[in-house]
């Protein structure tokens, strides 16, 4: 067989350690996914090119490696968009690699094309399309430096048809990297000094944990300092993990969605260590009144999330780990302190404000009910909406990669596909996807491919008939004038599952939770368990939109 | 957010890969942070892999830093430089057509010559001038000849360079 370009785009995967990709073919792609025959990768065929951008997400952020996903030139690409978006947004190191139709066409409305470098500029950190194919190894073997260099994320590769099929020799050995260096300006240990004397003479400090710190694999070094200086933690819904959530220094989630505690030792704190956090207005509500007493501290890799939103003190440009690592020696071994007997009686107030410990009402109890079910090495990943936060506040998330969400881009119907690719990823582990039924619907042809494949994928769908997030909001802002959420009660998840080839059943968490999870613990292969709860439990407390972070509001009549 | 304080118009200079849709990915930058570019300014440098963008943009207080950072994570740019301030030295050429009475032509001729402009093609009524200058010069120019009639100007868009030698080639 001659070789081709095709093969050169495999002998990069291969050489970038990729095992496994999640595509869907089209004309354009197929010198692809012919050669991919003679290759040892293993490729996923999704039943939508969404679920395969969200399953290369989902691998990534299991892994901690390069997901890759694969879709055709035209609406292949296209479909591609939220997801690239998505990953965009939560910064997963992701190759996304589309057909192009043949260099002689392009401009030329040729049938399937399209502009995806075009479409995708703002939502990836760079994009090549490939018009030589002795560019090619080079091009793709940038695109995998790329995506994991400096802060991590998308990068796409568009590959015209006839690039992909022309012949050619295998690429040589890889040269000396030409790319530019983003983000890896050292900061002088000055900077570090400055920021340890803070610390240390601060009399209220507090560590904000981001995505970040998952990002740079740093979970030991922030650990380290947190017991080191016994300094209190909360975390933005990226950072969740980062630091086993069972740690007694976990304040808990900061932001609009919070809990009452974090927020409110936020407000109080002296001083922030702001650990690979860009301060997205989820995480600071009005971002005026946020931190108001606080010197803040913030390391990140992205010279652009410094200061972008919010006054940074000190600022350290760089990788955390090597930040950390100059940190830790400079940092005083303190005892216990007044501060951290203030939070305790903090603590003790905020749980006594809500009724139920997580504000999270019967759904919470149900999440803690799976959870308690599950082995310990389970990976969660949650939908959005509602049953996102349920998840975040009430799963305690013990290993760094266990808990998978869309933060930033919150997009619904993600957690289906991307627990796919989580599984795929880790298959040691186990893996739950909780989603709403709204989110739910978003990618429920991707049953097609949990039970094609037989992933023992534990799928949660927590039915309140409702888009409930959004109901809640109309319910305490718009006058309980509701509109445009009722979903119904007409479909059957259970008989939609089976459909799929799903075993599956359905609970009223009210009534009889506990038989429906034990029957999904206990059945081996995928399973679906619809969970039905109220459409008036909600999530509390909430911060309302323009309000601050200590402006929480913990009921409809608050 | 789009910013409503303007306070000056900032000049700055991006050395880029010279490939095709790179301008497209900084001007992207500048659109979506709400900043409109006032000029624009592509030629290749000394390098012909490189070339230069020289464009105006109307600023706020964050301006310079944040786009600054912005510009610096793309892929294909290689150096962002400030070009507002003494050390550079900032010219643009102007094309004005401008419309010629019996009653008016002396004083035009007059200003013509004033202003250093140069008659680059004329018809009855009507010549076209070439200015070049500082961009508050050709402003000037304008400004003079727009009473006049002015049917139709072109701006080259103010380029910069360094009063200084780099020391390097640029």
């Amino acid at each position: 067989m001659e070789t081709i370009g095709a093969d050169i785009v495999i002998q990069v995967l291969r050489e970038e350690g990729i095992d496994v990709i999640f595509g869907y073919p089209g004309a354009a792609t197929l010198p692809i996914h012919d050669r991919l025959m003679n290759s040892p990768i293993r490729h996923y065929l999704m039943r939508h090119e969404q679920a395969a951008a969200h399953a290369a997400d989902g691998y990534a952020r299991a892994t901690g490696k390069v997901g890759v996903c694969l879709a055709t030139s035209g609406p292949g690409a296209t479909n591609l968009v939220t997801g690239i978006a998505t990953a965009f947004m939560d910064s997963t190191p992701m190759v996304a690699l589309t057909a192009q139709v043949s260099t002689s066409l392009l401009g030329q409305d040729a049938f399937q094309e399209t502009d995806i470098i075009g479409i995708t500029m703002p939502i990836t950190k760079h994009s090549y399309q490939v018009h030589n194919v002795k560019n090619l190894a080079s091009t793709m073997r940038q695109a995998f430096e790329l995506a994991k260099t400096g802060r991590p994320g998308p990068v796409l590769v568009d590959l015209p048809r006839d690039i992909l099929a022309s012949k050619c020799e295998l690429a040589g050995e890889r040269g000396a990297s030409t790319l530019k260096m983003n983000g890896k300006r050292a900061e002088t240990p000055e900077q570090i000094e400055k920021i340890a004397r803070a610390l240390n003479q601060s009399e209220r400090p507090l560590i904000i944990i981001g995505g970040g710190v998952k990002l740079a694999n740093a979970f030991h070094l922030i650990r380290q300092l947190i017991e080191k200086a016994n300094i209190p933690f909360v975390t933005t819904m990226m950072g969740i993990g980062s630091v086993d959530a069972a740690n007694g220094y976990n304040l808990g989630l900061i932001g609009t969605h919070g809990n009452e505690l974090a927020n409110r030792i936020v407000h109080q704190c002296d001083f922030i260590l702001a650990v690979g956090t860009r301060f997205s207005d989820r995480s600071t509500a009005l971002i005026e009144e946020f931190a108001p007493l606080a010197n803040i501290a913030q390391i990140d890799i992205d010279p652009t999330s410094i200061g972008k939103s919010i006054k940074i003190n000190l600022p350290y440009v760089g990788d955390i780990r090597d930040a950390l690592t100059a940190l830790l020696p400079l940092v005083n071994e303190k005892e216990k302190s007044e501060w951290l007997q203030r939070i305790e009686a903090e603590r003790e107030a905020a749980e006594k404000k809500i009724a139920n410990g997580s504000g999270c009402g019967q759904a919470g109890d149900f999440i803690r009910k799976v959870q308690e079910a599950m082995p310990g090495e389970t990976t969660v990943v949650a939908d959005v909406g509602l049953n996102q936060i349920w998840t975040v506040r009430t799963w305690k998330a013990r290993d760094p990669r266990s808990l998978i969400t869309s933060g930033g881009m919150g997009t619904m119907g993600f957690s289906l596909p991307a627990s796919i690719g989580a599984k795929v990823g880790c298959p040691e582990r186990a893996v739950v996807a909780i989603t709403g039924d709204g989110g739910f619907y978003m990618n429920i042809q991707e049953l097609a491919t949990v039970g094609y494949y037989n992933l023992p994928i534990k799928i949660v769908v927590i039915n309140n008939g409702h888009l409930g997030m959004i109901r809640q909001i109309q319910d305490l802002f718009y006058n309980d004038r509701f509109n445009t959420i009722d979903l119904g009660s007409k479909v059957d998840f259970v008989a939609v599952a089976r459909g799929f080839g799903i075993p599956g059943s359905r609970i009223v968490v009210d009534e009889n939770p506990q038989s429906g999870i034990e029957a999904m613990v206990n059945t081996e292969g995928p399973y679906l368990l619809e969970a039905v709860v109220d459409p008036n439990n909600y999530v509390f407390p909430i911060i309302p939109p323009g309000r601050s972070n200590i402006e929480m509001i913990h009921d409809r009549l608050d | 957010m789009l910013r409503k304080v303007r306070e000056q118009e900032q000049t700055i200079s991006i050395l880029v890969n010279n490939q095709p849709g790179v301008l497209s990915r900084v001007a992207g930058v500048f659109g979506r942070h709400g900043y409109n570019i006032q000029s624009l300014c592509v030629a290749e440098t000394t390098n012909p892999e490189i070339s230069r963008i020289t464009l105006t943009s109307e600023s706020d207080p964050d301006f310079t830093e944040k786009i600054k950072k912005q510009l610096d994570k793309l892929v294909d740019v290689q150096e962002v430089i400030d070009l507002t301030g003494p050390a550079y030295m900032q010219r643009e050429l102007m094309l004005i057509g401008v419309t010629i009475q019996q009653e008016t032509i002396s004083e035009i001729m007059r200003a013509i010559q004033m202003f250093n402009c140069r008659i680059v093609t004329m018809s009855p009524g009507y010549y076209i001038l070439e200015a070049t200058g500082h961009p508050d010069e050709t402003a000037a120019v304008l400004g003079y000849f727009q009473p006049f009639g002015v049917k139709e100007i072109n701006r080259t868009g103010a380029i910069a360079v360094n009063r200084k030698n780099p020391q390097r080639q640029m």
